[in-house]
């Protein structure tokens, strides 16, 4: 029994590290419309900016969360007025950010292998490396602040998104675009804002990820298939979806790993976004696509 | 009296598609309730598109209390007092209907005034108010087009702009869409409604607008668009004028 217990626990710490990953890849889709494949990327690109100061200067990665969440968000500006703006009114919008941002992702890495190689890192803060027992259990502290501090963070961003007005904003042209700019909504700022908090989220994962996970630049790979998964199970473009599916996945897979093997552990994230796009296309909490 | 707004031969279509607006013209009074009516294809709602924003002008002019507004984006033209209730009504399906009300008022910086106008909106339907916390998507077609025209009383607009509100609705839910409108038209809000039941739109309106082929055949005042043989023969179909 404790070792159920053990693995769910395990489950549920990475389920909300994962739910970080997601929920800036998740609004941004749900706002934009924008499939960012080159989000785990940016993700990457968060984890180096909290290596870089803690392997030189020994600096907390926590610490650099809002410094990485700012900088990112930044770059979010910066790589929507560059590559996504100018094409906002196509009408293969959707499609084109598909292979945008591969192409994005493909940049990304390149600069990021470029100046740092494919060496694997990963931030040892203490914490990274210690547990606290209950019992039989142990909570592995890194996981722990990790997932917490990742439920924070959304939980911030939902109340954000449903008590503010330019929250109200985001909420309203995440659910009809033309609606929200009849009423006033300037849809062009908040597509920008949101944008940047997107890739501002990239960026405060990218911190946890870096003493969670090894992590490299073509480390993205991998991850791209896991947050689609999270995302499609969730309902493209539904936060709360995206939460609910990376505990569900996560703990899925950590019982996979744990019973089964842990090679298997990854194909549970596969193997469910494969499941979702042939039974329930729609996922979790989104709108049923229309066939005609 | 002054035109509040008026439509110069504006050229407009979908993307670079050909036109469906080919010079379509009109003049808007203050205070009075537009009807513009046509055949199927005609550029009623690309009309109401082009004046709002949402569709680009490639050539013409509208001109708004002396100020041309062609080319500014649709939340600059509803931010001048131009609202507007798209044939779909336009609603947050995953808001409440106090939610929806709330971001009728977007505009408002005042957040204790809002909540004073969406109160008196409720007030004022009271299936609204019964159903405040209720998701928009999930209400009747006749809820929603309800909120859909409420929602624009919020912000107390000059011009609100009405495509087909009673399309697929029920006769009796139809009066009701038009009683809101003639509320609207008591409170001073000039209105402009695109209607494809012609007869009872224009019996609605003061002033008639007849479109066909993205070009303003004939307007003058409803009555007498009603009255006119031409217009019943083409557009209303002359065994049904009463």
């Amino acid at each position: 029994m404790s070792n159920i217990i053990q693995v769910l626990i395990l489950g549920l710490a990475l389920g909300g590290v994962f739910s970080l990953m997601g929920a800036g890849l998740s609004l941004v889709f749900g706002v934009m419309r924008i499939v960012n494949l080159a989000h785990p990327s940016l993700i990457i690109a968060g984890a180096y900016i909290a290596y870089w100061p803690f392997k030189l200067w020994g600096v907390d990665p926590l610490v650099m969360l809002p410094v990485a969440t700012v900088i990112m968000a930044a770059i979010g500006v910066l790589l929507y007025k560059l590559v996504f703006e100018r094409e906002a009114k196509s009408a293969k919008y959707s499609e084109m950010t598909v292979l945008l941002t591969f192409a994005v992702a493909m940049i990304v890495e390149g600069a990021l292998g470029g100046m740092f190689t494919n060496t694997q890192r990963v931030t040892s803060p203490s914490y990274a490396t210690e547990a606290i027992f209950i019992g039989d259990i142990f909570i592995p502290t890194g996981q722990l602040y990790a997932g917490i501090i990742s439920i924070a963070i959304i939980s911030a961003l939902a109340l954000f998104l449903k008590y503010s007005r330019f929250g109200n904003a985001i909420r309203a042209t995440t659910q009809n675009r033309d609606a929200a700019q009849l009423l006033g909504v300037n849809v062009n700022l908040v597509g920008v804002v949101s944008f940047a908090i997107g890739i501002g989220l990239a960026g405060a994962a990218g911190v946890l990820v870096s003493f969670v996970f090894a992590f490299f630049p073509a480390k993205h790979w991998e991850w791209i298939a896991i947050l689609m998964s999270l995302v499609v199970l969730g309902g493209m473009g539904s936060i709360l979806g995206t939460v609910l599916a990376a505990f569900m996945l996560s703990v899925v897979a950590a019982f996979v790993g744990a019973y089964i093997g842990a090679t298997w552990s990854t194909m549970t994230f596969f193997l469910a976004l494969f499941i979702i796009l042939l039974v329930r296309p729609q996922g979790l909490f989104g709108e049923k696509p229309e066939l005609a | 009296m002054t035109d509040l707004l008026t439509v110069k031969n504006i050229i407009a279509g979908y993307g670079n598609g050909p036109a469906i607006l080919d010079g379509a013209t009109m003049t808007v009074e203050p205070g009075k309730v537009h009807c513009i009516i046509g055949p199927n294809g005609a550029g009623k709602s690309t009309l109401l598109k082009a004046i709002c924003g949402m569709l680009a002008i490639r050539e013409g002019e509208v001109i708004y209390k002396g100020e041309t507004i062609n080319g500014l984006r649709p939340d600059q033209i509803m931010r001048k007092g131009i609202a507007f209730v798209p044939q779909e009504r336009a609603l947050f399906p995953k808001m409440t209907v106090r939610e929806n009300l709330r971001m009728g008022g977007f505009i408002l910086e005042d957040k204790t005034e809002l909540e004073r106008r969406v109160d008196e909106v409720m007030e004022r339907f009271p299936i609204l108010k019964e159903r405040r916390a209720q998701l928009a998507g999930t209400m009747s077609g006749g809820q929603q087009q309800t909120l859909a025209m409420a929602r624009t009383l919020i912000v107390k607009p000059e011009i609100v702009m009405l495509d087909e509100p009673s399309l697929g609705l029920a006769p009796k839910i139809v009066k009701e869409m038009f009683d809101i409108m003639n509320v609207m038209a008591q409170e001073g809000i000039t209105v402009l409604l695109v209607e494809q039941n012609a007869q009872m739109g224009l019996k609605q309106a003061d002033w008639g607008v007849v479109l066909d082929l993205g070009r303003t055949l004939f307007e003058g005042p409803a009555k007498e668009v009603l009255a006119d043989p031409r217009i019943q023969e083409l557009y209303l179909g002359s065994n049904k004028a009463a």
